[in-house]
């Protein structure tokens, strides 16, 4: 006995549908629909990046000396850039970034992005201590134009204090920023960044998930933790975002669909709308309507 | 980068299609509503075409679709389409499904012991017995970090083991997962 049992079929019971006639027409269907035009990125990534000790690395040079290689034409990028704080390197379809010092002046980053033919701004932005040294991003504020696609993935091992593949288009004309992720100072709100709160729990010991906000509430009071409000609308095509909220746009019976720190003494509770909060906005005008880490000057 | 959105999408549809199917009807009472949610998942994947990661890490991308999705299908938020009809009928036909119970008809102690898990527990040892993960994939399905993937299956496993006890089953290695070293 054993889970696996559980299962009421196998992949390999399956050998084959994906060749039959109505696996084939469906296909057919979903492609001969039209696609949304790329706009802006919502609240979606590839993957959430790992944890990761700082190491300093095989890939780190010396202090204030930047070495560039593998320069295609005179005058053209660079296939792989190195410096004090990063290395970047331009691979068949996508850049590998190495991170080796996070608390570098963002002009460094800046420098072996643009080294390899990548214009983009690099801030540095307040995140949780087991973030620190992400690289979070790309993102291109006025919405992303193909061809190609953006995104960042963590990579493991690290010889670095974050290890990365990013996509995007070499020279892309439109404003793309990174951020890189410092610790933040106490009680200071973490920059906003993608999370998908079905998987997030931010009380050790304690599920809040399925809970009602009254439930979480008295919990985080007990743990002398604020409390913060999101919405958690969901659309009819799977996807979802969320809209930051007062207390009063909560009712205590709403399900809490999960919860994060968004500082070091406040946690951000995602409530899933009750049937009285009405119809969900257009994440376009909630999107616009909040401040984001990227459109902040420094 | 570069393959046009057709090409690419069926690329990932041919590779993908059986494990997502698979995914989805271990997790749906009835095979006519995995043709829904299958249907609605690679739809979420051709719109989002230019966001899909490379490779077999695009299967994992797709897992986490269809988890939002199977969410909303239990939500009753699910569209029955006009053009999954024809795959409807078909799963429902299906021989490897004819003669297996639905996770929610599996009366066996284990079976009890597991639909009794919190769903995310439960979520997330399937996604190691039964689509066989390991820690870097599900880290990357679930858009969580290794060591958050690994402190919660260590949680999993043990709230799962005291279940299995405190309902007296006596099967030491029930919560064994075939074929996975977690």
């Amino acid at each position: 006995m054993n889970l696996t049992n559980l299962a009421r079929l196998r992949d390999e019971d399956l050998a084959g549908q994906a060749s039959t006639a109505p696996a084939r027409a469906l296909m057919e269907s979903i492609v001969s629909e039209e696609r949304a035009p790329a706009g802006r990125r919502l609240r979606v990534a590839p993957a959430r990046r790992t944890r990761r000790a700082l190491a300093l690395g095989g890939v780190a040079v010396g202090l204030g000396v930047a070495v560039a290689i593998g320069v295609g034409l005179p005058g053209g990028p660079a296939t792989r850039y190195a410096n004090a704080a990063v290395s970047v390197e331009r691979a068949t379809d996508y850049f590998s970034v190495t991170v080796t010092d996070p608390a570098a002046d963002p002009g460094r980053f800046e420098e072996a992005f643009r080294a390899v033919g990548l214009d983009v701004t690099v801030k540095r932005i307040p995140v949780p201590p087991d973030e620190v040294g992400r690289l979070v991003g790309p993102v291109v504020p006025e919405g992303f134009r193909g061809p190609g696609s953006i995104g960042v993935q963590g990579v493991e091992p690290c010889a670095g204090a974050f290890c990365a593949k990013v996509w995007l288009p070499a020279r892309y004309s439109g404003r793309v920023v990174f951020g890189i992720g410092r610790a933040a100072a106490p009680g200071e709100p973490y920059a906003d960044d993608v999370v998908d709160p079905s998987s997030a729990e931010a009380l050790d010991g304690y599920r809040s998930h399925g809970r009602t906000v009254a439930e979480v509430r008295d919990e985080l009071r007990r743990r002398k933790l604020k409390v913060g409000y999101r919405l958690w609308w969901t659309l009819p095509n799977g996807s979802f975002f969320d809209q930051r909220v007062t207390a009063d746009r909560i009712e205590d019976g709403w399900v809490v669909e999960g919860s994060r720190h968004s500082s070091f003494d406040t946690v951000d509770l995602y409530v899933v709308p009750g049937p009285e909060a009405g119809r969900a906005p257009n994440p376009m005008t909630v999107y616009e309507a909040e401040p984001h880490w990227y459109d902040q000057t420094d | 980068m570069g393959a046009d959105p057709h090409g690419r999408f069926v690329d990932v549809y041919e590779r993908a299609y059986e494990p997502i199917l698979g995914y989805v009807l271990r997790r749906c009472r009835d095979p006519e509503d995995a043709a829904d949610v299958v249907a609605e998942t690679f739809t979420v994947a051709w719109r989002r075409i230019d966001e899909l990661p490379e490779g077999d890490e695009a299967r994992l991308w797709l897992y986490g679709v269809a988890r939002r999705v199977l969410a909303n299908h239990r939500r009753g938020e699910l569209r029955r389409e006009q053009r999954t009809e024809a795959l409807r009928e078909h799963l429902a036909s299906l021989p490897a499904l004819t003669h297996t119970r639905s996770p929610e008809e599996d009366f066996s102690p284990v079976g009890r012991v597991f639909r009794s898990l919190p769903d995310g527990d439960r979520e997330l040892l399937s996604l190691v017995a039964w689509e066989r993960l390991d820690t870097r994939q599900l880290a990357t399905a679930l858009g969580i970090s290794r060591n958050a993937v690994r402190i919660r299956l260590y949680r999993a496993r043990r709230r799962f083991a005291r279940a299995l006890a405190t309902a007296g089953v006596d099967h030491p290695h029930a919560a064994m997962l075939e074929g996975s070293s977690l």
